[in-house]
């Protein structure tokens, strides 16, 4: 990246200062984490239109992405599918936008919907085969966010065909997989899951760490500790108090166990 | 020509049934079927319209005089259609209402009723308010003291128009014995049909199906221009090799662009060469093999749909789905993709109820009424509480998990586990270490069907990466339902 200080240079001073202080976890200024993003010269998120120029997320993830928002016509890309994509799609779906899921058949949609997606806005096409560059660019004219796992590695010519493709759309293309070139990265460092124990108890609540790069606004890494999901099946900011500890394997009871039932 | 004032007496209909082959989701297989029937009934009489899948109608007066009588003809048929395999049953009466209810009441043992030309009045006048179509206004009928149609038919026509609106003058009219509209006399001045050529021949049968649904929009708007809906609509396909072949459809102007593109390809699916098979009676909705929806005979080369019979618009609006609008963007698109790939293969989730994780959602075709396979009303004891996953495998992955021993840990008939569970390895995957786990929570659904009764424990396990896991042991095996990640 030989061009990283002209693209410093473009992000506002401010966001550069809140952003440096937590981009590192453990810095004592606390406080900024629980609350709401500064307010940054961008023009105001409202219910989507086709001339917004962006789509809005869930609460606990603006911290991570580059205004906030994500921005119409740009692609971000997870490695590996998981909760964390579809927490990305929900806030959207949530706001009136439709969402396109290709190639993902083992998508977990109840999550989906705990987290806050409208599933009477969502279209699924679990195995667009071998002419997925064209399923998803008719997604991207329907839907104004796609997310996709490529059934195969995109050459670079495909790639730049289906983000002209993308930003004439004014859409979000959200891959689940590798996309070289695309403007935001978020890989899910560390999962702490609560609730089971020993023999009892039941998986509640998931707190991961969850990082974010790219290019451009979003050259800056940020890491938050997010409650992916929490009880109630949404995503929060998690409160430094409440992550829990490394979870050490635990001594063995005796064999011959017995049934409980369920916590 | 009719006289000014005085609806004409409806003609006779003959209206033929096959109950195995009713319903909208029979499947590529009974349309094969119905075909056949059709082909059959054709042989006796000319002019044959398809109501709905299953049922067919035609004017019962010219090929009755020729066979010497209507139960003379109907027997005949019932003959025909049953050397096929094909259960069928008929009824006959004064206008196609009627004659439907006639056919729809007609005892196995004696498979054609026959009313009597002139009785059909006292017919309907004894059936009960829920046979009209209209749900809505049956129920509002029924609390209204109005119990069969005979009550309904004594109100005056203009106080039902008046408190009904629309709806209720045609259903009154039908009630009555009456056609439910009367015809548009004069003849429109240009032709009304569309028609759409394909070159080179479509040899697949979705992107007809596709083009039906514009080329009906095209007949709607054509239609509406000019106040008016057609009765039937005609469609008309022809070969590449010349061949042509046409059905009418029953369409009252309740029918959406979707509804007539599905009879297209319900029709298309009937006219198809058929692999062989021997019996009728197995019903396969879930067939969907691509190789079979193409037409070995050359492909489709051009397809018309003709409107048939022209009555006046009255404006009444069916939704056919009854759900929230879909902006026409999302179902071009969503159409586009099923024309590429298949009608199954564009899908949207409904969530509903279910003990096991895969069934919690449902997958309808896009286009297709929502509704979940299984109910969200009841309670569903036994289902996995907390936390759903984000990964929910269509098919389970085969896994092992083995105790600190690195013995297979193992599950007894009294749900007794013979050891805790120290390491899962995931098909091909390496090993992975179990930092915690519970379980197992037994589950026995359906035990009174031996065919589908199922044992199965459930565990969910957290390992040394952070991930979770559902786990099910059945018969022994373990296996991974569902990531939480």
């Amino acid at each position: 990246m030989g061009s990283a200080p002209a693209e410093i240079r473009r992000i506002p001073a401010r966001s550069l200062a809140t952003s440096a202080a937590s981009a590192s976890f453990g810095a004592s200024g606390l406080g900024s984490l629980g609350s709401p993003p500064p307010t940054l010269p961008v023009s105001p998120v409202s219910p989507v239109s086709p001339v917004s120029p962006a789509l809005p997320v869930l609460p606990g993830l603006r911290d991570l992405l580059p205004r906030g928002v994500l921005a119409c016509g740009s692609v971000l890309a997870v490695p590996e599918f998981g909760l964390l994509c579809l927490a990305l799609a929900a806030g959207a779906s949530a706001a009136g936008a439709w969402c396109g899921i290709a190639g993902v058949p083992e998508a977990g949609l109840l999550a989906a919907v705990g987290a806050g997606l409208d599933a009477e806005r969502t279209l699924l096409v679990p195995d667009p085969g071998s002419a997925w560059p064209q399923v998803v660019a008719s997604l991207l004219d329907g839907c104004e966010l796609v997310l996709l796992r490529p059934p195969a590695a995109a050459p670079v010519l495909l790639r730049r065909r289906l983000e002209a493709v993308l930003r004439r759309s004014g859409g979000v293309l959200l891959v689940a997989g590798d996309w070289p070139g695309a403007q935001v990265r978020l890989r899910v460092i560390t999962q702490r899951w609560t609730g089971l124990g020993d023999g009892h108890g039941r998986v509640r609540a998931c707190c991961a760490e969850v990082t974010a790069d790219g290019r451009g606004e979003a050259a800056l890494t940020r890491t938050r500790w997010l409650w992916l999901p929490a009880e109630d099946g949404g995503v929060a900011v998690a409160d430094p108090v409440d992550i829990p500890g490394t979870d050490a394997p635990l001594p063995r009871p005796a064999a011959g166990l017995r049934a409980v039932s369920a916590g | 020509m009719k006289a000014r004032g005085a609806d004409p007496a409806p003609p006779r209909i003959m209206v033929l049934c096959c109950p195995q082959l009713c319903g909208p989701d029979a499947g590529p297989r009974a349309a094969r079927w119905f075909e056949r029937v059709i082909t059959t009934v054709t042989g006796f009489c000319p002019n044959v319209e398809v109501t709905e899948p299953g049922v067919c109608a035609f004017g019962a007066r010219g090929p009755a005089r020729y066979f010497g009588g209507e139960a003379v003809l109907a027997g005949q048929l019932i003959t025909a259609v049953a050397e096929l395999g094909v259960a069928s049953r008929v009824g006959v009466a004064d206008g196609m209402f009627a004659a439907r209810l006639a056919a729809r009441q007609a005892q196995p043992g004696s498979p054609a009723l026959v009313i009597p030309a002139g009785e059909t009045v006292r017919f309907l006048a004894a059936q009960p308010v829920t046979v009209l179509a209209d749900q809505d206004l049956a129920g509002l009928l029924k609390r209204l003291g109005l119990g069969t149609l005979g009550d309904f038919a004594a109100l005056p026509a203009s106080d039902v128009a008046s408190r009904f609106g629309a709806a209720g003058e045609t259903a009154h009219r039908l009630a009555r014995g009456l056609d439910a509209r009367p015809l548009a006399v004069k003849r429109p001045a240009s032709d009304l049909s569309v028609a759409r050529e394909f070159d080179p021949p479509e040899l697949l049968a979705e992107p007809v199906v596709f083009a039906a649904k514009a080329l009906a929009e095209q007949l709607h708007e054509g239609l509406a221009a000019r106040g008016l809906t057609c009765v039937r609509v005609q469609v008309r396909a022809t070969w590449a090799d010349g061949r042509e072949n046409s059905r009418l459809w029953r369409h009252d102007g309740l029918l959406t662009a979707a509804g007539v593109a599905d009879r297209v390809r319900w029709q298309l699916d009937g006219w198809r060469p058929d692999p062989g098979e021997n019996d009728p009676g197995e019903n396969d909705p879930g067939e969907n093999d691509p190789g079979e929806n193409e037409h070995a005979d050359g492909g489709i080369a051009a397809l018309r749909l003709a409107p048939d019979l022209l009555v006046r618009a009255t404006g009444h609006q069916l939704a056919l789905w009854g759900e929230s609008v879909i902006s026409d963007r999302v179902a071009r698109a969503a159409m586009r993709v099923q024309a590429m790939l298949g009608h199954e293969a564009v899908l949207r989730p409904v969530p509903g109820g279910g003990r096991n994780v895969s069934e919690q959602v449902s997958h309808v075709p896009f286009g297709e009424k929502r509704e979940p396979r299984l109910a969200l009303g009841p309670p569903w004891p036994g289902r996995i509480m907390g936390a759903a996953p984000g990964v929910v495998y269509p098919l389970p992955r085969e896994a092992e998990v083995t105790d600190e021993a690195g013995q297979l840990v193992t599950v007894s008939g009294r749900c007794v586990l013979s050891a805790a569970p120290a390491r899962l390895v995931v098909e091909r995957e390496p090993p992975r270490l179990v930092t915690g786990w519970a379980g197992p929570w037994p589950l026995s659904e359906r035990w009174w069907d031996p065919a589908a009764a199922r044992r199965r424990a459930r565990f969910q396990l957290i390992t040394d990466d952070g991930r979770a896991w559902l786990a099910v042991v059945r018969d022994g095996r373990w296996l991974i339902e569902a990531g939480y990640w």
